[in-house]
């Protein structure tokens, strides 16, 4: 699936009131999850959820489309699956459980059994301590591994390259030393 | 025996080209317009300007953020050792490592495309001449053999090079390296102009726009390039023609003639000699496609295949007359492999522009001149190296290792990073013997074809040199007020600055040499190699322009020759 196809479908999910997933729920008396807006190879529909949610934690829809509505959940599953080397696959899945045991432990639920203040709050806090540990990019922990992707993935896509940042096709001059104010915000490429 | 006369007739032409990259388009361009009826043999794929196939696509159309895959790296990961070559959209430009393979006794990295165009598609651009002191250096420094030409013999060559593909870049007046014939140069950013008038102050050194083969003004001669659009999608290969390659402006300029016949999927693997004329009568291909053997005949033979490529059907060309390889009495033949170290530099961050920016994506960054033993200064190592650099803001990779996360992330992301500079050395290799490449007939590749084997290494010269290059860069950057300075000594192996050269060298003596001075075979008056393999000495610039400059020297003294009745 390519990032119009995943765009494509996530645009068609959201059209939907109430989808069948969150129906399913509903009927079956369970505190409603959010529904997947892609369909995962890589990941089973649990982890596809977590990953979603804290994709979208991470860069969530404001003013402008967030990570959900970029299709970056379905660029982690693909990227995952087909550039990452089998040891950096099983890193990630380790983390993604270790992650995943830590909400249980530190907050008393599995994350997608947390609210979603407290996702986000476990994800804040994990973050810090990720940044202030300054590890090698190369031994990124999990929760770094999740925002360099979705970071990467939102950027390179349309709205993320043109509506929260600018972009230019063909900028057909290049001037080394502007008013910042004249050029306004960061540019997608460079 | 009609019939063979028959196919003999249709497969002769005045002259043959091996290869259509860099040289190979010129040596195209040069003998077709002095009216050469010439067969232009590529042994890749066809390729048309302006049919780049991801050329003018946005950052998300591509797969994976434009990353190589598993897949990829499994078919390219050799290529991939730069780091830079195996993306999405241009993976294409490099050729599969399972089906072209080559064995390395020390790591080397063999960079390479095979299709029309070869790598002045994926070319970096930068074009410097070589000067005086780098034509003087291996008969002042007792090093290998002496240049057999100076530079005022080859300055006006560069000249009617530059002149015709377009050279952006600025006049400094230095002379260690020559100014040439430039059209407007590109700008400099804020922070490197800073660095340009500290490095004048502090170190009394030179900082200069880099001199790359993009048009920044139209060229009345070419007009079917358009200038550059300033979008640094080069690599991608450019639908404006605004960067010089084969594709659009040599190539086209030869097949205008009328005198071009241009045959994609000819892998040339042996040249015909005979003893009896001592001459190359013509060259030995296989379909790429088919497998199908056949002969092509000329006068006059010009091998542009790229360093290895030419090198290599030298190897395998044996005869009575030549049994250690075309042209090889000297033994100096597959020797003396040389390219630029690089993978080593510095960088930091300078405050005070932050209420700057630019606008537009420059494919070309600032140049530092060589320095070091250059006049008064002297080191202990020979030779020198050049840097490559460029300053401008951090964009928004930067937000995975800052703090923000949710709505603050993306308000952060919008303005601009801090401003930083970043500069990598490029360093003269000296031309050692012993560095070599030899034919290995065990290893077949896809084809059938026996496949090369590298034994080469950078060796205490260029070691103490990269010292200098790692040190000089923080201290520049250093004195000009930046912060969080990291310098860097990475691993390099030989080939990665794809710069490789000397496996055929020219010389004056046919004892220590392969070539003479107008790049013909001492042993073989009508072959003439004229890719990186001619080269005595690397100098520490990029060397394609030399290449030009020397194939349009060496088809005019071939043309010359043939009226003469000489070869």
């Amino acid at each position: 699936m390519n990032r119009r196809e995943a765009l494509q479908r996530a645009g068609l999910v959201l059209g939907y009131a109430v989808s069948a997933p969150v129906l399913a729920g509903i009927l079956n008396g369970c505190k409603a999850q959010p529904e997947l807006t892609y369909k995962p190879v890589f990941f089973n529909e649990d982890q596809a959820g977590l990953i979603s949610e804290v994709a979208e934690i991470i860069i969530p829809r404001t003013d402008t489309p967030g990570a959900k509505d970029t299709g970056v959940p379905g660029f982690i599953d693909q990227i995952l699956r087909e550039c990452y080397k089998k040891e950096d696959q099983d890193r990630f899945m380790a983390g993604l459980k270790a992650f995943d045991e830590g909400a249980k432990s530190s907050m008393g639920d599995s994350f997608m059994g947390l609210d979603p203040a407290k996702q986000q709050e476990y994800v804040k806090k994990v973050h810090d301590e990720a940044i202030a540990a300054k590890i090698d990019p190369k031994e990124r922990p999990f929760i770094l591994m999740v925002k360099e992707l979705t970071v990467v993935g939102f950027f390179t896509s349309k709205p993320g390259a043109t509506q929260v940042l600018q972009y230019e096709a063909v900028p057909g001059a290049f001037h080394g030393c502007l008013p910042l104010a004249e050029v306004g915000k960061t540019w997608a490429t460079s | 025996m009609n019939l063979n006369t028959e196919a003999q007739k249709n497969n002769t032409y005045d002259a043959i080209v091996v290869g259509t990259g860099i040289s190979g388009g010129w040596a195209a361009k040069e003998l077709t317009e002095k009216g050469l009826k010439t067969l232009v043999l590529e042994r890749g794929r066809m390729v048309k300007h302006p049919d780049y196939p991801t050329a003018t696509k946005d950052p998300w159309e591509f797969e994976n953020a434009d990353r190589p895959t598993q897949h990829d790296l499994e078919r390219q990961g050799v290529q991939n050792r730069t780091g830079y070559t195996i993306k999405q959209s241009t993976k294409h430009w490099f050729v599969d490592d399972v089906d072209n393979p080559y064995s390395e006794t020390k790591r080397f990295d063999w960079m390479r495309g095979y299709h029309v165009g070869g790598r002045s598609i994926t070319w970096g651009r930068q074009s410097y001449r070589l000067g005086d002191m780098d034509f003087g250096a291996n008969a002042k420094d007792g090093v290998a053999v002496d240049w057999p030409v100076r530079y005022a013999e080859m300055s006006p060559w560069y000249d009617y090079v530059e002149q015709y593909i377009g050279v952006s870049g600025s006049v400094e007046g230095l002379p260690q390296l020559p100014d040439g014939k430039f059209l407007p140069p590109m700008e400099l950013t804020c922070v490197e102009l800073d660095l340009k008038k500290s490095m004048k102050e502090k170190f009394g050194r030179a900082l200069t726009i880099g001199r790359t083969a993009h048009l920044t003004a139209p060229l009345a001669h070419s007009p079917q390039r358009g200038t550059c659009q300033f979008r640094n999608l080069c690599s991608r290969g450019c639908p404006y023609g605004a960067y010089f390659s084969s594709l659009s402006s040599t190539l086209v300029a030869a097949e205008k003639t009328g005198n071009m016949t241009l045959r994609p999927n000819s892998i040339v693997h042996g040249l015909i000699y005979d003893e009896k004329k001592g001459k190359a009568t013509g060259v030995r291909i296989q379909d790429a496609e088919t497998g199908e053997q056949t002969e092509f005949y000329a006068n006059v033979i010009f091998l542009c295949a790229s360093t290895f490529g030419s090198t290599s059907i030298m190897l395998n060309s044996i005869s009575d007359r030549f049994p250690n390889g075309f042209g090889n009495d000297s033994g100096e033949l597959g020797c003396n492999i040389m390219d630029h170290h690089l993978n080593v530099g510095a960088s930091g961050e300078i405050a005070g522009f932050e209420d700057k920016y630019l606008s537009g994506r420059r494919a070309n960054g600032f140049y530092i001149p060589r320095y070091r033993n250059v006049a008064n200064d002297k080191r202990d190592y020979l030779r020198g190296f050049g840097y490559q650099g460029g300053g401008s803001r951090q964009g928004w990779q930067r937000m995975v290792a800052e703090l923000s996360i949710g709505k603050e992330l993306k308000d952060a992301a919008m303005a601009p990073g801090m401003w930083s500079i970043g500069m990598g050395g490029f360093g003269e290799i000296l031309p050692y013997h012993e560095n070599k490449v030899t034919l290995n007939k065990d290893k077949k590749d896809k084809y059938g074809l026996p496949t090369l084997t590298f034994d080469a290494e950078i060796k205490e010269n260029e070691i103490r040199m990269r010292k200098d290059m790692q040190n000089d860069a923080a201290e520049m950057l250093e004195a000009a007020g930046a912060k969080n300075i990291r310098s860097h000594n990475g691993a390099y192996g030989p080939g990665l600055g794809i710069h490789e050269m000397g496996t055929a060298r020219m010389g004056k003596d046919p004892k220590t040499s392969v070539l003479n001075k107008f790049n013909q075979v001492h042993a073989c008056k009508n072959v003439f190699v004229t890719d990186g393999s001619f080269m005595t000495s690397a100098a520490c610039v990029n060397p394609s322009l030399t290449y030009m400059a020397f194939t349009a020297r060496a088809v005019d003294h071939a043309v010359s020759e043939l009226k003469k009745g000489n070869i």
